[in-house]
This record gives structure tokens, C-alpha cells and sequence, in this order.
């Protein structure tokens, strides 16, 4: 009787567990066809294998379900000669190619890169078994939302506004939102769009002004280059770096639209240099920040210092090239030029020492 | 394990072309090869780039394509166009061919057919510069191709924002370049240490030939632009300073807005509109004259009497970055961090 009366409440609450997946699915409103996507600038996975792609020639934001790939393991992944193994894939050269972006599906370790090619035809590349496979685009289950600029500015001003050009320079997916930074051609600012995710016709649309601590005596716009959604110390922030300055964190819970959201500068990193890519890891109960950096080494800091740096620099660093700031350690790892997170490691992009551009695995070893 | 059998396969099939036989009926185009019916008998064409051995063809990476059925034959599309002055190896039952498609003979060349400002003296604080290109721009590491060098012939470093995803418009002819942000505005990091990316002094900006159009091929020569660098430009642009030629009533003449300063190409477009006093938008089209000193509007339609007003988005900008609403760098007062964002700005005129 016991054992019936358990599988009774069992069934119970499977029902209930599967009505509220049914419910919680990100994907009800997703279609199957052609998303029209015209070029990857940069990618974040989000939930349920969905992908989201910025696409700064069209101005959209494409969510792709590419649940359909299997988990596999590319804890050994390899590729020598990378440039030359996709312009070869793509009947072209080097020079006629960009690899955009790399990502990893947190969910089954699948690892995706992006490719532009001089023609304006984006092409999205998946490993498996140390092989480059095409993920064709031209008939997905997807959703996507147009980037426009405000409505109410643009009632106000009664005009109908053509798009303006506007490059995704980071996205990030956190617990129904789409964040995004980016850089128009147009006005030297921070643009900080949050989109509510599934996207809906009617947009929950902010576009936020973020300001970093002034250095002294000027203000500045500036647009974020690259950033994460995280916690310190069990408050959601945003940590985000800039093209020309430091490294930023702003309280999630204090940024507002259509107000001045000032950053509390809490490193710089080095004048010169522009960050590419950051990410978090979490390993043994340690927390780490990853910064792949331009023409500065990999940099990691431990969320332990950043949570402890309680200070604000408000001053620029005097001595050339010096950093400052939340102590950070340089991994031997140069000219990396794309990053994310794999597992409990991590897995880059590098323009190797030879000159080889390489796809391959971190030791999780530096990162414990 | 898969795909080792599938590379075994390819293998075989390739080591079979050893018994090569008669040459294969075909055309190629930027965007396929098609092998005419007469020689269809397989369903698979395999195309690599460069001329490739027989003997090389098990470790090559063959090109990313699709092959069709037609009723003229069989059809590979590869992924990317093919280009041009490039070879390629194709294999077809057993066969293997080489082609190259030649650069049409009478194919105009990449070239620059202008630059934004147009203005010969540019402050020294300039933010932005646009260079239009003939046709479109292959975009990948395109601001490599970009220098400012100085009268002594030096290349200046650190002179532009070296962006992953260029500012490339659409068509992608049109090129924003943000002058390093850094050094251009004061107090930060890079301008301490650097400081402004020029002096008073001439430049010319040059755009390697080495750049290339969409379909692969380069510019001739070297594309030059010299200018001046003269005052620095920290003050607001004033449209109540803009003076207005108003045209003839019942005529489709231009109206001409003459800015008391060279304006910002980028951040005009689609930033300034004409309203009637219903405020229904008067449709036309802008263009900017006179080293982009004078914003010209041609109406559709003939002039009607009444009054109208010209809407200018506060984002319009001068050439150093100052909007309407504020400065491009502007000195932390008390209470001063409030900008007008909000603020309507437009010039109102009359044709009677």
C-alpha cells in the first residue's frame, strides 16, 4: 500500500513537474524557417540549448534552438591551422575571413564558432570529433527582435528614424533578459540595451546610460567592449570593461533607464590594451574572472579580491602601461583571441608563438 | 569513429580517380559548377581550393557546398562564391579537373570615392572620420588598412579605435573610423600618457591598396588624403545660429540650412526632419553641401504656404564630437550632470 501510495504521489508530482517545464519552456513562441541572419558579430548561450546571436548588419538579436546537439566530449579538442582548416572548408583565403566569435553550450559542451566571409555570408561552424561541421541557418526553430531605438524617442521627435548602424560588441543571457553593449556609428556612448527574453512583439525595452567613475575631472561615455552578469558578494553586478579604460562593476539592482548609472572602477588593467572576451568559472568552491585582453596576456582574478576591493580608482594610472587596482595574475597565455568557458576549464582561440592560431583547451589546473 | 569511416571513404573514392578517364563536360561560375547530363552517373562533387595533387587529395579539406540534381546536369554551390584569380581542384567520378576563374577584363577596381569631413582643417580634437568606398568592402581586419602618417612620412600609432565588428554600413561602402576616444578625450588613460592623437600640423590619411573588395580583389593604389589640424573645438554646436534660405512657394527648391561650423556626416543621417504645422513630416531628401556646411533639402512635392519647423535630433554632432545637448568631454561641475536629453531642438520658418 505504501509503495502504491508513493508511485500515486509520484505521478502527482511528475505531472506537476512537467506541466510547469511545458510552461517554463523559452521556446513556444520559436518558428521553423529562415531567420535571415546577415552577419554573427557575437553569440551567448541562454537555456534549453538556445543560442543568441547578435547580428549587427540587420540589427537583431536571433535566438536559434540548437538543442538538437548531442553532449559531447571536447575536453581534448585540437585544431591546428585554424584559419587556413575554415578558409580552406570555405573554397577561400585567410584574408577573405573572420572568425567573429566562439562559443561553448554550457548545457552538453558543444563549441560553436562564427565566421563572416568577405561575400557578407555568415557562416556558423560546430566540433565534433576535432572536425569543423557546418550548422546551416537557413531552416532553424528560432525567434528574433529587431534592435530599434526607443519608441517613445522616436514618437517624440515624430519621425520615422531608419535604423542606425549599430555593432553588438557583447551579449549576455541572465534569467529572462538578453543584455547587450554595443557601439553605434553615430555617437561615442555607452549603449546598454536589456531585452526581455522570450521576445515578444511588445519589447520590455531599456537602453541605459553607463558611466564609469570619471577620471577626475571629465566625464565619459564610453561603450562597454566586454562584460559578464555575475554576483559579488550575493548581489547581482555587471563587471564590464571598456574600450579605452578599466574594468567597471555597476550593482544590477541600482541601474536605471534613462538615468545616469555610474560604475565604481575597480582595475586597470593597462593602457594600450583592449579586453576580447571575459568569463566566469567556478571551480572547488573558488570563483574566477578570465580576461582575454587584446595586447595583454590572459588575466585572471580571483572573485575573492574583487569582493574584497571595496575602493573606487578615481585617478588615472600616472606610470605608462602600469595596472592597478583588484590584483589579477597573468596566465601564459598571449594573444588569445576568443574565450569561454568549458566544463570546469576553459577553451580559446590563441595566436600561438609560431604564428599557428589554434583551437584548444586551458588546464583546468589554473583555475583551481 | 564516424567520421573516420567517412574520411576512408573519400579516401577510397579518391584513390580511384588513379584510373582517371575522360575529361568532364563543365562550366563554372562564381556560385557553381554544373556538370552537364551527359557525364552525371555519381551524386557527389567534391571541390578544394588551390591545385591539388592526386596524390594529396585524402588529407585536403574539401569546400563546404551543396550539390543539386537539375535537369541540366548536377550543380555544386559552394558555401561562399569562388574567387577570382583563384585555383581550385575539382573531382567528379574518378575525374579530377582544375579550373580558375579570371578577373573580368573590363572590372572596375576598388576605390574610394570620398571622405567625411571633406573640410580641409579639422580640429584637433576630431572624433570621427567616414571613407566611402565604390562598391563593397571585404570588412575583416579592415582597420589594418587604415593609417594616418605626417609630413615626415612617420605612421602615428594608436590613431584608431581598432573595433572587432567595423562600423561598415550596410551596403557595407561606408566606413565609420572612431579617432582613438581615448587620447581624444581628456583625462583619460591613454590621453595622459599619449596624449591627442594630432597636433597642429598636416596629415594625410592613406588607405592601403592592399584592401580588399568583397569579391577578394585589391584597390590599385594607394588611396590619399591629406588635411590640417587647427584649433581644438570644445564648444556645443548652436543651431539657433544656423541660418535658413527659404525656398519659393509653389516651387520644389531646395532649402538650404547653412551650419555656422562643418557638421558630423555620420550623425547627421536620419537625425534632422522638416514638419508642417500639422506636423506631418515633409518628405524629401537631405544631402550635405559645402565641406558639410550647409544641409540641403530637396522636397518631393512643390511648397506649400504655412509655417514649418525643422526637427534636429540632439545627437547631431559637430566634428569633435559635441552634440547639441552636450560637449563631447565636458568638466564635472556640482549639479551639472543633468543634460537636456530631452530637449526639442528646431529652427522655425515660414513661406508666404
Amino acid at each position: 500500500m505504501k509503495t502504491l501510495t508513493s508511485f500515486i504521489i509520484s505521478l502527482i508530482l511528475s505531472f506537476f513537474v512537467n506541466n510547469a517545464q511545458a510552461n517554463s519552456s523559452l521556446k513556444t513562441n520559436f518558428k521553423t524557417g529562415n531567420p535571415g541572419i546577415t552577419s554573427i558579430h557575437k553569440m551567448t548561450f541562454g537555456p534549453e540549448g538556445i543560442l543568441f546571436i547578435g547580428d549587427s548588419n540587420a540589427a537583431q538579436i536571433v535566438a536559434v534552438d540548437l538543442s538538437e546537439h548531442p553532449k559531447i566530449d571536447n575536453s581534448k579538442v585540437k585544431l591546428d591551422q585554424l584559419d587556413k582548416l575554415i578558409a580552406d572548408m570555405m573554397g577561400t583565403t585567410i584574408d577573405q575571413i573572420q572568425i567573429t566569435d566562439m562559443v561553448v553550450n554550457p548545457g552538453n559542451d558543444n563549441i560553436y564558432l562564427s565566421i563572416n566571409h568577405s561575400s557578407g555570408v555568415p557562416i556558423l561552424l560546430r566540433v565534433e570529433d576535432n572536425i569543423l561541421k557546418q550548422v546551416p541557418l537557413d531552416n532553424v526553430s528560432y525567434s528574433k527582435t529587431i534592435l530599434i531605438n526607443p519608441v517613445t524617442e522616436e514618437a517624440k521627435d515624430r519621425r520615422g528614424r531608419k535604423l542606425r548602424k549599430w555593432a553588438v560588441a557583447d551579449i549576455k543571457y541572465i534569467e529572462g533578459k538578453v543584455l547587450l553593449s554595443g557601439l553605434s556609428n553615430q555617437e561615442f556612448a555607452s549603449t546598454f540595451r536589456s531585452i526581455d527574453f522570450p521576445f515578444s512583439e511588445k519589447q520590455n525595452y531599456s537602453s541605459l546610460e553607463i558611466y564609469h567613475a570619471a577620471h577626475g575631472k571629465y566625464e565619459t561615455h564610453a561603450p562597454i567592449k566586454a562584460f559578464i552578469p555575475t554576483d559579488i558578494n550575493g548581489n547581482p553586478h555587471l563587471v564590464a570593461s571598456y574600450t579605452c579604460t578599466p574594468l567597471v562593476v555597476f550593482p544590477m539592482n541600482e541601474i536605471k533607464p534613462s538615468e545616469h548609472n555610474k560604475g565604481r572602477t575597480v582595475a586597470e588593467l593597462g593602457s594600450g590594451n583592449s579586453p576580447i572576451d571575459m568569463i566566469e568559472i567556478e571551480n572547488e568552491g573558488n570563483r574566477y574572472l578570465l580576461i582575454a585582453n587584446s595586447n595583454r596576456p590572459l588575466m585572471k582574478i580571483d572573485f575573492k579580491d574583487l569582493e574584497a576591493y571595496k575602493g573606487s580608482l578615481t585617478t588615472p594610472v600616472v606610470k605608462k602601461g602600469a595596472a592597478v587596482g583588484v590584483d589579477y595574475v597573468n596566465l601564459p597565455f598571449v594573444n588569445v583571441q576568443q574565450l569561454d568557458k568549458l566544463g570546469d576549464s576553459f577553451i580559446m582561440v590563441q595566436r600561438e608563438s609560431n604564428g599557428n592560431l589554434a583551437l584548444k583547451t586551458g588546464n583546468s589546473w589554473w583555475v583551481k | 569513429m564516424k567520421n573516420f569511416f567517412e574520411i576512408l571513404l573519400v579516401f577510397i573514392s579518391l584513390i580511384q580517380v588513379t584510373q582517371a578517364q575522360s575529361s568532364l563536360d563543365f562550366t563554372v561560375t562564381k556560385n557553381q559548377i554544373l556538370i552537364k547530363k551527359g557525364n552525371v552517373s555519381e551524386e557527389r562533387i567534391v571541390a578544394f581550393i588551390g591545385e591539388i595533387p592526386e596524390d594529396k587529395l585524402g588529407s585536403s579539406t574539401p569546400v563546404l557546398g551543396k550539390t543539386l540534381q537539375t535537369n541540366e546536369g548536377i550543380l555544386f554551390i559552394p558555401i561562399v562564391p569562388f574567387g577570382w584569380n583563384q585555383k581550385y581542384t575539382l573531382v567528379y567520378n574518378h575525374i579530377i579537373e582544375y579550373f580558375e576563374l579570371t578577373i573580368p577584363k573590363n572590372y572596375e577596381s576598388l576605390s574610394v570615392t570620398e571622405v567625411y569631413p571633406s573640410t580641409p582643417i579639422l580640429p584637433s580634437n576630431i572624433l570621427k572620420l567616414y571613407i566611402r568606398f565604390s562598391k563593397p568592402i571585404n570588412t575583416a581586419s579592415v582597420y589594418d588598412h587604415i593609417r594616418f602618417i605626417n609630413l615626415a612620412g612617420d605612421t602615428l600609432s594608436r590613431t584608431i579605435l581598432p573595433l572587432e565588428n567595423p562600423l561598415i554600413s550596410n551596403d557595407r561602402k561606408l566606413l565609420t573610423l572612431w579617432i582613438e576616444p581615448g587620447r581624444q578625450k581628456r583625462g583619460l588613460g591613454p590621453n595622459k600618457q599619449l596624449g591627442r592623437v594630432f597636433n597642429k600640423d598636416t596629415y594625410r590619411l592613406i588607405v592601403t591598396k592592399d584592401i580588399k573588395d568583397s569579391n577578394g580583389i585589391s584597390m590599385q593604389k594607394d588611396f590619399i588624403h591629406s588635411f590640417n589640424i587647427g584649433n581644438t573645438d570644445r564648444i556645443k554646436p548652436t543651431i539657433d545660429d544656423w541660418k535658413i534660405d527659404i525656398p519659393k512657394i509653389n516651387s520644389i527648391s531646395k532649402l538650404l540650412v547653412h551650419c555656422s561650423e562643418p557638421m558630423d556626416y555620420g550623425s547627421l543621417q536620419d537625425n534632422i526632419n522638416i514638419v508642417d504645422s500639422n506636423t506631418l513630416e515633409v518628405k524629401g531628401m537631405w544631402q550635405l553641401l559645402e565641406q558639410e556646411t550647409i544641409l540641403s533639402f530637396q522636397p518631393k512635392e512643390p511648397w506649400k504656404k504655412g509655417n514649418y519647423q525643422i526637427l534636429c535630433n540632439p545627437e547631431i554632432e559637430d566634428l569633435a564630437g559635441n552634440n547639441l545637448s552636450r560637449l563631447f568631454d565636458k568638466e564635472i561641475k556640482n549639479g551639472s550632470n543633468k543634460e537636456s536629453i530631452n530637449q526639442q531642438y528646431s529652427l522655425r520658418f515660414t513661406i508666404n
